[in-house]
């Protein structure tokens, strides 16, 4: 065990042998895993789980079925011990493009779906002004999100989402384009969304391996595995998973600048390698 | 660059002022044409001008209220109807007829004029539903199409916030396009102005404006047929106008991301 002193709480979410086909064609095939509530004493501690995986091998058809737009085709993925499958608004998406709706402002987008929770309109306004100066968007509520810059678009995209979501976000690429200065605030931001409650889990569905490391306490490796004869078996699952707090390798300042941390990304890229 | 090269330049963005020059250049050159072109068949401007001036005397301006009216009926009807038919589609049940009644968009009106004669209770009712039938079955498509072509993003948006499928058909294909409905508007009040000489023509109770250029062109008093034009230009340009105010109105976020604003 490492540093941090934790403990595993109550099952926030469950993928139970997930199977998806396209066509007759499998695309992810016995999907198992599940996140677990992180518990350390003394301090409000998120969850973050980076899943990790080559282009085009169902990254995004398991974050379908994760948010719940997309039904697979066996298997169920269920959160908060509920026993049915989840329904599409109980995990908040945000995919690559950051979308909100054009024709509303920001406060109408956040209003939106504040309101589909709080149902008293001055609370939900409250709560949506609260989140707007925690993200630094406030002197931004009455542009139109045309008038956004990327980061300010993703700000507002996450905000939405939590604001409607139960503790669940799910992140699609969010790494894609940035240079290395959007690349740590996003993390940052990650990090921050993530401890803002204990049972906050956020997922973030990327290809890159560092940022990815960088930012998760757990990884899930994307891939299609082997046969004992080498061949590779029809369908996507997670081939092999990582606990950065065991390897003490997580919610320390700076770990990225250590050696041990390169060895692991080294190590994690071998593996990607090999998928 | 210079103003000159800019305007042949692809995808140049002009200020404002250039684009007025450019437009007052445009309209100089082609009056200029009209005015001395040698083809001795086109009238001359002060031809119109007067043929205009006799028009008007002669009741012109009431013909042109009838016509504005009947127009501005039939365009609010056809609104309605291929909004509302539009919207249907997100029912399959709705769109095979949909897509039927999109198709009778290559039938002439001329062949349809005995149907609706049958069901029409008067003469402005039979052009009102002419007009109206002839604007709605291109109204129905421009509109079907936009809304065949929302982004399946914008559907899961609105699902990740928990709507359900009829809260996401008001977001998303009634509020979420409102800004190209008033596009789809914009061409087909177009529309209804050219359909309207013909429907007048069909049908010549309580006159019009198209009755009147029918008339003029029927007894080759080409004067007197770009007088009408011209006036049916104007108003057209007009009303083409106010329906762009509305939208900018109504829809300040749709023009943020063009390039040519």
């Amino acid at each position: 065990m490492g540093g941090t002193s934790y403990s595993l709480g109550q099952t926030l979410l469950k993928i139970e042998n997930v199977c998806l086909e396209y066509d007759g064609r499998p695309v992810l095939s016995n999907v198992s895993a599940e996140v677990r509530d992180i518990i350390v004493p003394g301090r409000v501690q998120g969850q973050v789980v980076g899943v990790l995986g080559p282009s085009g091998c169902g990254k995004t058809s398991l974050f379908r079925i994760i948010a719940g737009l997309t039904a697979p085709t066996s298997g169920r993925v269920s959160v908060n011990g509920f026993d049915r499958p989840v329904r599409a608004g109980e995990v908040g998406v945000v995919s690559q493009s950051y979308p909100l709706f054009d024709h509303r402002t920001v406060l109408g987008n956040l209003m939106l779906a504040a309101k589909q929770k709080e149902k008293d309109s001055q609370a939900a306004h409250d709560k949506v002004m609260g989140l707007l100066r925690e993200f630094e968007l406030e002197d931004k509520f009455s542009l139109y999100p045309a008038q956004l810059s990327g980061g300010q678009r993703q700000r507002c995209a996450i905000i939405q989402q939590i604001l409607c979501s139960e503790h669940f976000l799910l992140m699609d690429e969010p790494f894609s384009g940035l240079d290395l200065l959007m690349l740590e605030k996003t993390c940052e931001l990650i990090a921050k969304v993530a401890d803002m409650d204990d049972l906050n889990t956020i997922v973030v569905v990327t290809h890159d391996v560092t940022a990815a490391c960088s930012v998760a306490d757990h990884l899930w490796l994307m891939g299609r595995g082997s046969d004992g004869s080498g061949n590779k078996l029809p369908g996507s699952s997670i081939v092999k998973e990582y606990n950065l707090i065991e390897r003490d390798l997580c919610w320390q300042p700076g770990i990225i600048t250590t050696e041990r941390f390169t060895t692991f990304v080294r190590e994690v890229k071998d593996e990607f390698r090999r998928l | 660059m210079t103003h000159a090269a800019a305007v042949f330049a692809p995808n140049a963005v002009l200020s404002r002022n250039t684009v007025r020059i450019l437009v007052a250049t445009q309209v100089t050159v082609v009056f200029l044409l009209w005015a001395f072109s040698p083809f001795v068949l086109l009238p001359k401007p002060g031809e119109v001008l007067n043929a205009l001036g006799e028009l008007w005397r002669e009741g012109l301006g009431t013909e042109l209220i009838t016509s504005f009216y009947l127009n501005l009926e039939a365009i609010a009807l056809a609104t309605i109807v291929s909004l509302l038919l539009a919207y249907a589609t997100v029912m399959p049940f709705f769109r095979p007829v949909v897509a039927l009644l999109s198709k009778l968009r290559f039938l002439s009106l001329v062949g349809l004029t005995f149907f609706f004669t049958l069901m029409a209770k008067s003469g402005h009712q039979l052009k009102l539903s002419l007009l109206a039938f002839s604007v709605s079955v291109f109204f129905v498509t421009g509109m079907a199409d936009v809304i065949e072509g929302v982004p399946k993003e914008e559907f899961d948006l609105a699902r990740t916030l928990r709507m359900g499928e009829w809260r996401v058909v008001w977001e998303v294909i009634v509020l979420g396009q409102v800004d190209k409905a008033f596009d789809v508007l914009r061409q087909n009040a177009a529309i209804g102005w050219m359909m309207l000489t013909m429907v007048e023509g069909i049908v010549r109770s309580e006159g019009g404006v198209g009755t009147i250029l029918l008339d003029q062109n029927h007894h080759f008093r080409l004067a007197a047929v770009f007088a009408i034009q011209l006036t049916i230009l104007i108003l057209g340009l007009a009303q083409d106008y106010g329906i762009g105010v509305a939208k900018n109105l109504f829809c300040p976020y749709a023009a943020l991301t063009l390039e040519r604003k």
